[in-house]
C-alpha cells in the first residue's frame, strides 16, 4: 500500500531523469563542436567588469536580513501544517475549527513579535 | 567562396558511399536485429485488439498504415509517451519556446522597437532556432577555481527540476504525467528545489556577482514561499483534495477565482517573484549585478537555464489555470467526429474502413486541451506584461511586501474561504 502510493510518484522521477538525459547531450555536443582555446589565462578569471578580480569569490557575506531566514524555518512548517487541516476540513466537525483558530492566533502573535524583532536593525 | 576538396573524385565518393551502406546493412543484420529481438524477448508486449503484439505482427502491420493506428494508440497510453511528448516535456518545451519568441516581440512592441526581424521570412520567426545554433556552437568558459561538477550539473538540474514541476500539471481529463494524491504538496516540494540549485550554481562559480545573485534568490524564496503556499490553501479547503486533477474537475460550473480573487492575486504576485521576473528580478538584476547568478554561465549552459526558466514559467501559469481558472473546463467547441471516420467510408463499390482505433484523441480531450492552452497563454501574457511596464523593487521592499502584506492577504483569503464554507455558499450543500 505504502509502496503503491510511493510508486505513483515514479513518473515524476521519470520526468526528472528524462529531462536530464535529454539535456546533458546538449552540453556534450556543445563541448564537442565549439572551439576551445586555452591560450589566455585571463579568459578564465571570474567576471569583474573588465578589472582583474581582487579577493576571494566565496567570501563571508553580510546577511542583513538573517532574521527572515530564521522566521522562514518556523512559519514554512506552519503553512504546511495548515494544509493537513485544510484538506480535511470538509470531513471534520465545525467545532474542530476552534482549536485551529487558537493555533492561528498564537502564530499571528509569534509572527508579529518576530517581524518587530527583525525590523530592529541595530541588534542584527 | 570555398571549393570542394581539390582531390574530389565522384567515383571514389560513390564508392565510399556504397561502402558505408554495405557496412551499415551488414552490422544491422548481424548485430542490430538480433539485439532488438533479444531486448523484445524480455519486454512484455501489449495486447492490441485481442492480439498479442509480436515483432512479426508489428512488421506485417507496417505494410498497411491503417493497421498501425492501434499500435500508436497503445503507445500513447504509456508513461513514456506522456513523459516525452504530450502532457510532459515536448508539449511544455513547445509552449516555452513560443513564449520566448512572443516575449521578445511583445516587449519590443511595448518599447516601440521591432524585435527579432531578419531571421526567417516573416517577422523573425526563426530567431529562436538561430539563437539555439549560436549558443550550442559557443565555447563554454568555466571560471578558474570553480567547483566543476556542481557548475556543470546546475543547468541540467535546473531544467530537470522544471520538468518535474511540469509533470504534476493536468492538461486534459486523464492526461497528466503524475496523477498523485498529494499533487499540490509535490509541487511545493519541487518549487523548493529551485533556490537550492540557484545558490549551488552561484556558490560553485567562485565569482562575486553570481554569489550576490544567489543570496538574493534565497531571500526572495524565503519571503515568498509562505504566501505562495498559503494563497492556495483556500482552494484546498473548498475542494477537500490536494490532487490537481480533482481540483480542476471541481470547477466545472465556475472557476475559483470568482470566489477567491484575493488568493488569486496573491498567488500571481508570488508567482512573479518565484519566476524571478520584473518587478522581482533581483537575482538577475542586469543593471546592478551584471546578470546575477547567470553571470558566469556561458554558451549552452546559459541556454539550458533559459529553457528551464521558461519551462518553469509555463508550469506556474498552468498551475494558476488549474487552480483558479478551471483548468480544462470550458464550453464544448470542438465539433464531434464525422461518423464516416468511425464507421468507414463507402464510395460506390469502394469501402474503406472502419479503421480500428482511429479517434486517437477523444472529443473531450481535444476540447480540454484547447481551453487549457488558451487560458495558459492568457496567463503567460499577463506574466510577460509587467516586464515592459514596471521598474525593479528594492530588496528590503521585497521582504516587507512578502512578509507583511502578502501573508496578511493570504490569511484574509483563507478566512473568506472559511466564511463561504460555513455560511453554506460553497462546499457540500452549496453551489456546485
Amino acid at each position: 500500500m505504502v509502496g503503491e502510493l510511493a510508486g505513483n510518484y515514479s513518473t515524476v522521477v521519470l520526468m526528472f531523469g528524462f529531462a536530464m538525459a535529454a539535456m546533458a547531450p546538449a552540453l556534450v555536443i556543445s563541448r564537442m563542436i565549439s572551439p576551445r582555446k586555452r591560450s589566455n589565462p585571463v579568459k578564465f578569471l571570474p567576471m569583474e567588469c573588465g578589472q582583474v578580480p581582487s579577493g576571494e569569490g566565496r567570501t563571508h557575506f553580510m546577511m542583513q536580513y538573517y532574521p527572515y531566514i530564521l522566521m522562514f524555518v518556523v512559519f514554512d512548517v506552519m503553512a504546511i501544517f495548515l494544509y493537513a487541516w485544510g484538506s480535511a476540513l470538509l470531513e471534520i466537525p465545525k467545532m474542530a475549527t476552534l482549536p485551529m483558530m487558537g493555533f492561528l492566533a498564537i502564530m499571528f502573535g509569534a509572527m508579529a513579535f518576530a517581524l518587530y524583532q527583525s525590523g530592529r536593525r541595530r541588534i542584527w | 567562396m570555398s571549393v570542394i576538396a581539390p582531390n574530389f573524385k565522384l567515383s571514389e565518393f560513390i564508392k565510399s558511399l556504397l561502402d558505408n551502406i554495405f557496412w551499415i546493412i551488414l552490422l544491422l543484420v548481424l548485430i542490430g536485429i538480433p539485439a532488438v529481438m533479444m531486448v523484445l524477448f524480455f519486454i512484455e508486449m501489449p495486447v492490441i485488439d485481442g492480439e498479442l503484439l509480436t515483432p512479426f505482427l508489428a512488421l506485417t502491420w507496417l505494410a498497411d498504415p491503417s493497421r498501425i493506428l492501434p499500435v500508436i494508440k497503445a503507445f500513447m497510453a504509456t508513461d513514456i509517451f506522456r513523459v516525452m511528448a504530450f502532457p510532459g516535456f515536448g508539449f511544455a518545451a513547445l509552449l516555452a519556446a513560443g513564449t520566448i519568441f512572443v516575449e521578445r516581440k511583445m516587449l519590443a512592441k511595448l518599447q516601440l522597437r521591432v524585435g527579432p526581424f531578419y531571421c526567417g521570412k516573416f517577422e523573425g520567426i526563426l530567431q529562436l532556432m538561430g539563437d539555439g545554433l549560436k549558443l550550442i556552437s559557443k565555447e563554454i568558459i568555466i571560471p578558474a577555481k570553480a567547483d566543476k561538477p556542481i557548475f556543470w550539473a546546475a543547468p541540467v538540474l535546473f531544467v530537470a527540476a522544471a520538468a518535474a514541476f511540469v509533470a504534476f500539471i493536468p492538461v486534459a481529463p486523464g492526461w497528466v504525467v503524475a496523477d498523485v494524491e498529494m499533487g499540490l504538496l509535490g509541487v511545493f516540494a519541487v518549487i523548493g528545489f529551485f533556490p537550492i540549485i540557484t545558490i549551488l550554481s552561484a556558490w560553485s562559480a567562485n565569482s562575486k556577482f553570481p554569489f550576490i545573485g544567489g543570496i538574493r534568490a534565497l531571500f526572495q524564496m524565503v519571503s515568498f514561499e509562505i504566501p505562495l503556499i498559503l494563497s492556495l490553501l483556500g482552494v484546498v479547503m473548498l475542494t477537500g483534495s490536494l490532487n490537481l486533477s480533482q481540483i480542476a474537475a471541481s470547477q466545472s460550473s465556475f472557476p475559483w477565482i470568482v470566489f477567491l480573487p484575493v488568493g488569486a492575486i496573491v498567488f500571481f504576485i508570488t508567482m512573479l517573484a518565484e519566476l524571478e521576473r520584473i518587478p522581482f528580478d533581483l537575482p538577475e538584476a542586469e543593471s546592478e549585478i551584471v546578470a546575477g547568478w547567470l553571470t558566469e554561465l556561458s554558451g549552452m549552459m546559459y541556454g539550458l537555464v533559459q529553457l528551464g526558466t521558461y519551462l518553469k514559467l509555463y508550469a506556474f501559469a498552468a498551475l494558476f489555470v488549474v487552480i483558479f481558472l478551471g483548468g480544462w473546463n470550458g464550453p464544448m467547441v470542438v465539433p464531434p467526429f464525422p461518423p464516416e471516420l468511425l464507421e468507414g467510408i463507402e464510395l460506390g463499390p469502394v469501402v474503406a474502413g472502419p479503421f480500428p482505433g482511429l479517434p486517437l484523441f477523444d472529443q473531450a480531450m481535444l476540447n480540454g486541451t484547447l481551453w487549457f492552452v488558451l487560458k495558459t497563454v492568457a496567463v503567460i501574457f499577463f506574466i510577460l506584461l509587467p516586464r515592459g511596464v514596471f521598474p525593479r523593487i528594492r530588496v528590503d521592499m521585497l521582504l516587507n511586501l512578502g512578509w507583511t502584506k502578502l501573508i496578511g492577504l493570504a490569511f484574509v483569503n483563507i478566512f473568506i474561504a472559511l466564511g463561504l464554507l460555513y455560511a453554506g455558499v460553497l462546499g457540500p450543500g452549496g453551489l456546485q
